[in-house]
């Protein structure tokens, strides 16, 4: 293995060097995490029962991120280990393990929640994307409901997503998923 | 109907007729534009009560006393009438509208879609005797029975966990007990209990504390998985006992999340 990391090694540099400055730190550790993970031979261990085929929506088969949420990921300087504080598991199947959702008030927790959501389909499906059903499920559970101001806290923040027609799903534009970032690595320090 | 958004409307416009109306600086509520918003206001209720009233999402008699506080405050909006008397009726429709209508109807919608939900979690699960259980479980869940849910579900982890522990044989379960009891790591230092069984049944008389607490022994678990597999036993516990904790769907459902991944889908513990 030492032999293959020598030979890639020169790549990984390359690929670090075209990532800005303050994040190749983060480029580095990420990518070769990624390639023990790749190239890792897995322990032996006694052959699973034969799997019954997964439908959709079915929990995450072990492995991790998909690929489409890496590039979010890593622009917005987050571990594997940062994610796993605000996700489990941190692929299909993920849940948000935040006990209080950051945020001052109703309304700022309510746009975290709703940041936060994004993130976690993402990590379902790839999308960045959440319904109003969910979200309004989850602010009654993290006690951010607040109904009078539903609909115009959204539209207060509606830089933070993409442009939508009233009652439509919630997707993320590029300041929301800064700010989702943001708010995954808050969780992360425990502020 | 979006019914959740028919309702935060009902009610943000209602909010803003309060504020209105308290800024008034007369008795009496007597502008022809604010009585007619009222109104309005009142007709968006309309359709939305009546399909509040022909579901079993929330209780009708609470849809009914709204309404009838409706009825009122349209009456006084036939003519200039008493402010304190709006402020009563608008504060009681608001007050019941968010708390026994729409927060009751999100609730209600989750546990409509939680079955389905829970279905697809549990679809790649084959073993009958944890599909007993898991169906039982679901079923509870979607007549709103969440702690019983909860406990049916655990029933499935606790079959699982027995069936894995026993097949390494009753010698060799006392003996790796024993070896979790010597063990003086961080984990397992504070295990003291002595274990010896005799049968296989015999195991179900252990704590399943011990026996998840076994599993990351043997390495089935990994200190994460551990974990939150006893975050899911907790809640267990505290739906099995008198307790005045009320799981909601959104817990459930991260429950069953963490259930199916770390013990019933686990090829570790296959």
């Amino acid at each position: 293995m030492l032999d293959k990391l020598k030979a890639d090694f020169d790549g990984i540099i390359e690929l670090v060097n075209k990532t800005p400055a303050p994040l190749q730190e983060t480029a580095f550790k990420m990518i070769l995490e990624q390639w023990f993970n790749a190239n890792t031979a897995p322990k032996p261990v006694p052959p699973p029962p034969p799997p019954a085929p997964l439908g959709p929506g079915a929990p995450a088969a072990p492995g991790g991120v998909p690929d489409a949420v890496k590039p979010f990921l890593t622009a917005n300087a987050i571990t594997t280990e940062i994610l796993e504080k605000g996700f489990h598991p941190t692929g299909p199947g993920a849940q948000l393990l935040a006990s209080s959702i950051p945020g001052n008030g109703k309304a700022n927790k309510l746009v975290s929640l709703s940041l936060l959501l994004c993130v976690k389909q993402a990590l379902e499906s790839g999308s960045f994307t959440c319904t109003l059903k969910e979200l309004r499920e989850l602010a009654v559970h993290y006690d951010c409901y607040d109904s009078p101001n539903f609909s115009a806290t959204l539209k207060a923040n509606k830089n933070y997503y993409n442009p939508r027609d009233k009652g439509a799903d919630l997707e993320l534009s590029g300041p929301g998923r800064r700010k989702a970032g943001e708010i995954i690595k808050s969780i992360a320090a425990g502020e | 109907m979006d019914v959740a958004q028919a309702l935060e409307d009902v009610v943000e416009e209602l909010v803003s007729i309060q504020k209105d109306v308290n800024k008034l600086k007369t008795a009496s509520v007597s502008g022809q534009a604010l009585r007619k918003r009222v109104k309005d206001t009142h007709k968006n209720w309309l359709p939305v009560a009546g399909v509040l009233e022909v579901g079993n999402i929330v209780d009708t008699a609470q849809v009914q006393e709204v309404s009838d506080t409706w009825t009122a405050l349209v009456k006084l909006a036939n003519s200039a009438s008493p402010k304190k008397q709006y402020k009563a009726l608008l504060k009681s429709i608001i007050t019941k509208t968010e708390s026994e209508l729409l927060h009751k109807f999100i609730k209600s919608s989750a546990i409509q879609t939680i079955g389905d939900t829970l279905r697809k979690l549990v679809q790649p699960i084959a073993d009958p005797e944890l599909l007993k259980y898991l169906d039982e479980s679901i079923r509870c869940a979607e007549t709103n029975c969440v702690r019983a849910s909860v406990v049916l579900a655990w029933c499935a982890v606790a079959h699982m966990v027995h069936k894995k522990l026993t097949s390494l044989g009753i010698a060799t379960l006392n003996a790796e007990f024993a070896r979790m009891k010597a063990d003086k790591g961080l984990m397992f230092r504070t295990f003291m209990k002595d274990y010896v069984f005799s049968t296989d049944p015999d195991v179900q008389e252990a704590a399943d504390a011990h026996l998840i607490l076994l599993c990351r022994f043997l390495t089935y678990l990994d200190d994460t998985q551990y974990k939150h597999l006893k975050g899911a036993l907790d809640l267990r516990n505290g739906c099995g006992h008198p307790t005045g904790y009320q799981p909601d769907p959104v817990k459930l459902q991260a429950y069953y999340v963490d259930i199916t991944q770390l013990v019933l889908l686990n090829p570790k513990l296959a």
